[in-house]
């Protein structure tokens, strides 16, 4: 009797694995084709990270920006220069903190827009040729702002003439189209841009949120040129 | 009989409203590193039925005993169709709770009194903010208010099932958090310091009797069935039980060596009564601790009348200053370790709330403190919105601790739009090659895909070139462009304030991805 029962155990038991195998079998077959089962190593369990509040303003990067070399008589065109933008009732600051040469990452230095696509614009009220644009767009944080694109134009409006000088906006969620420049991480010592010497009375700078929160935030933007090539 | 009507109908209100402030939008924050963490010790027990009770991290199981008949419910039974939804609504559920619990109160405290305290605990920011949020606390602070509530109702009707019910709520919160014990340890410090201040008055009537040893006995019986039941996985490892004991060293080591999480003494109050972050609004909960003050104040000033025991409130008082002192003392500090010193601050609350109305006689002044408590309560209610709808991972809300950035969602939505136009979809390879503290929550967030592994060093996840996914830490990011030339588009997402993550997508994929798009 118990011999009887252990073998029919035995037997239901190699049917039930046999069944068993045969599911997990066909869970994970597609069209004939097996996924390939990695032994992947699983995450560690670690503890509550640290709470950061306060703001960094040392480099990311670790390293200087090598030095630019520009035409002589080069000069900053942007300071004190009027400035517009897609919102002119800023949630944080005043438009004019983008010209007013105050860098410091700390509050009350930078204008906050709201989230989307937002733009600056300069208008040098002169056309000049322009060699380099600078942009801090908020370095007391370790952050990178999407969709950052630069153009230039003679046109206010920027209908006609229209240069796009810088575009990190790889998938053209701006609607800008795709850029190929890489995203990069804001520190103190700002983005710098080479315009290659174009021709433009009118800048315009692009941002759509960052890393942070959803929010568009300049601290300073210079622009420097010459009038003559 | 019409005010006692009406208190009822209030009490409901304030459940109801706790429920509002409760339910909505569970999935709206991202999930913490440390939900996240439970979450996946989690997965286990619902996919095996297996639970090991780990000595250095995770704190007890009720928490993911009590999760099963809600995943059960709502998701079935794979980890990969669990939600933040239905796992914060475990916490949710008992944050509300609460509220029934104050019920229990009765006698202690009045009615009016259980309902300003059943008010402050629906409104309250830090309870409202802690209820949807997947880790043990809320458990604990239900269970340690149960140990009180059950405790206080044995005193006036000193019977098994409340003798039981004690021993339960013990249990629980010891199956819960191992800062439990702090909570024991004040409430047997209240219990002897009510014994002293009353044994120096003349008039002992109101003093409970010791319980019976069988009461005692079925007490203890239910401490022990709760606890070992949770902690020995259900007898599947009776080695949990004997580790549940252990881990006070661990925890008694980590309290003293406080690392990143060392903050001053202060720490909680100044939070709960001050807080102003960068250019966010200014939070205060100072009603509540003012009112709580006050409600202790009172006990030592008058004898029990109109409904509450003087005795029970002074019982309350000892314990919250006792839970105040202990936990502001240990360096280790998290926002959440305030909630078992702060339920007994609501429920002096609300003793503090009656006591001053009553306080008056005047009409005038009267209406003057019920319109000062009204604003109060609404100014309460604003915050509690902000918290929990609003600022609910911004770091300029004080409850807000190392969390997530909502930026993090981008990169788990990226990947998912990614998905199908790999031929593998949910199968692909995805290598995440972080610091140790920069890889959670992505285990919670990537639970849909098959293979995915986790490295800490870019050496040891061996062939990269090949990979459709990586996604690494910032410091990481340059040894991984060696490895991954001109192939690969990278993305960077925030994980945390300060904290990035590099998404490092093969080209093919991408582009297989825009093209897509473009003809869309």
């Amino acid at each position: 009797m118990i011999k009887k029962f252990s073998l029919f155990a035995l037997t239901f038991l190699t049917l039930l694995l046999f069944i068993q195998g045969i599911g997990i079998n066909s869970q994970d077959t597609k069209k004939g084709e097996v996924f390939l089962k990695l032994k992947l190593p699983k995450p560690l369990f670690v503890g509550t990270p640290r709470n950061i509040r306060s703001p960094n303003l040392e480099k990311i990067t670790g390293k200087m920006r090598k030095p630019f070399l520009v035409p002589i008589g080069t000069k900053i065109l942007s300071l004190g220069k009027p400035v517009s933008a897609s919102d002119m009732e800023p949630i944080i600051g005043e438009v004019e903190f983008v010209t007013d040469r105050e860098k410091s990452g700390e509050e009350g230095y930078y204008v906050e827009f709201g989230p989307g696509v937002q733009y600056v614009q300069i208008d040098l009220k002169k056309t000049y040729f322009l060699h380099a644009i600078l942009i801090w767009h908020y370095h007391s944080q370790a952050r990178v702002y999407r969709d950052v694109i630069v153009q230039v134009s003679d046109d206010p409006d920027f209908i006609t003439n229209v240069k796009t000088i810088f575009n990190n906006d790889h998938d053209n969620s701006a609607g800008l189209g795709i850029g190929k420049e890489k995203e990069y991480i804001e520190v103190n010592e700002g983005r710098l841009i080479n315009p290659r010497g174009v021709k433009a009375r009118y800048v315009r700078l692009y941002s759509r949120g960052n890393t942070s929160n959803d929010m568009n935030h300049y601290v300073e933007v210079e622009v420097y040129g010459t009038s003559k090539k | 009989m019409k005010k006692i009507t009406a208190l009822r109908s209030l009490f409901l209100l304030v459940l109801l409203g706790a429920l509002l402030f409760r339910l909505p939008l569970l999935n709206l924050r991202p999930m913490h590193n440390d939900e996240a963490n439970q979450a996946v010790k989690f997965r286990d027990l619902l996919e095996k039925g297996e639970y090991r009770y780990d000595i250095n991290d995770h704190h007890g199981p009720s928490l993911y005993y009590l999760t099963l008949p809600f995943i059960w419910i709502s998701s079935g039974t794979t980890f990969a169709s669990t939600s933040e939804i239905a796992l914060r609504l475990v916490l949710a559920i008992f944050g509300a709770g609460l509220i029934l619990l104050l019920l229990l109160l009765k006698g202690g405290l009045n009615l009016e009194a259980i309902v300003f305290a059943g008010l402050f605990t629906a409104i309250s920011p830090a309870m409202v903010y802690y209820s949807r949020y997947y880790i043990q606390e809320m458990l604990l602070v239900f269970f340690i208010l149960g140990v009180l509530a059950a405790g206080w109702r044995y005193t006036q009707n000193p019977s098994p099932g409340w003798a039981a019910a004690t021993g339960f709520f013990v249990g629980m919160a010891y199956a819960t958090k191992e800062t439990c014990i702090i909570a024991f340890g004040a409430i047997i410090g209240a219990l002897i310091l009510v014994w002293v201040s009353q044994s120096k008055r003349k008039d002992k009537k109101t003093s409970p009797d010791l319980p019976s040893i069988k009461h005692l006995l079925l007490f203890l019986g239910t401490v022990i069935l709760a606890s070992f039941l949770l902690y020995s996985s259900f007898f599947q490892n009776i080695r949990g039980i004997l580790d549940s004991v252990l881990a006070f060293g661990a925890y008694f080591s980590r309290a003293g060596e406080a690392g990143i999480h060392s903050h001053p003494w202060y720490y909680y109050l100044k939070m709960l009564a001050f807080s102003k972050y960068g250019t966010g609004p200014v939070w205060s909960e100072f009603l509540i601790l003012a009112l709580g003050f006050l409600g202790g104040i009172a006990a030592f000033c008058a004898k029990s009348k109109a409904g509450f025991n003087f005795l029970f409130i002074r019982f309350i008082s000892f314990y919250t200053l006792l839970t105040v002192v202990i936990f502001s003392l240990i360096p280790y500090k998290t926002p959440w370790n305030l909630l078992p010193f702060y339920i007994g601050f609501i429920v002096l609350a609300g003793h503090g709330a009656v006591f001053i109305i009553r306080a008056y006689k005047n009409l005038y002044f009267r209406c003057a403190i019920v319109l000062v408590l009204a604003l109060g309560l609404l100014h309460l209610g604003v915050q509690s919105y902000q918290a929990n709808f609003k600022f609910y991972a911004n770091p300029n809300n004080p409850y807000v601790y190392a969390h997530t950035s909502n930026d993090f969602f981008r990169l788990i939505k990226r990947i998912h739009e990614l998905t199908p136009y790999h031929p593998d979809h949910n199968q692909m390879l995805i290598k995440v090659i972080t610091n140790s503290d920069e890889t959670w929550p992505l285990p919670w967030y990537l639970r849909s895909f098959g293979q995915v592994g986790y490295w800490q060093e870019v050496d040891a996840a061996g062939e990269l070139s090949d990979v459709p996914i990586i996604i690494s830490s910032l410091d990481k990011s340059k040894q991984i462009q060696s490895f991954l030339q001109n192939n690969y588009l990278s993305e960077h997402y925030g994980l945390r304030p300060e904290v990035l993550l590099a998404l490092h997508i093969k080209k093919d994929l991408w582009e297989n991805f825009m093209q897509k798009q473009a003809v869309r």
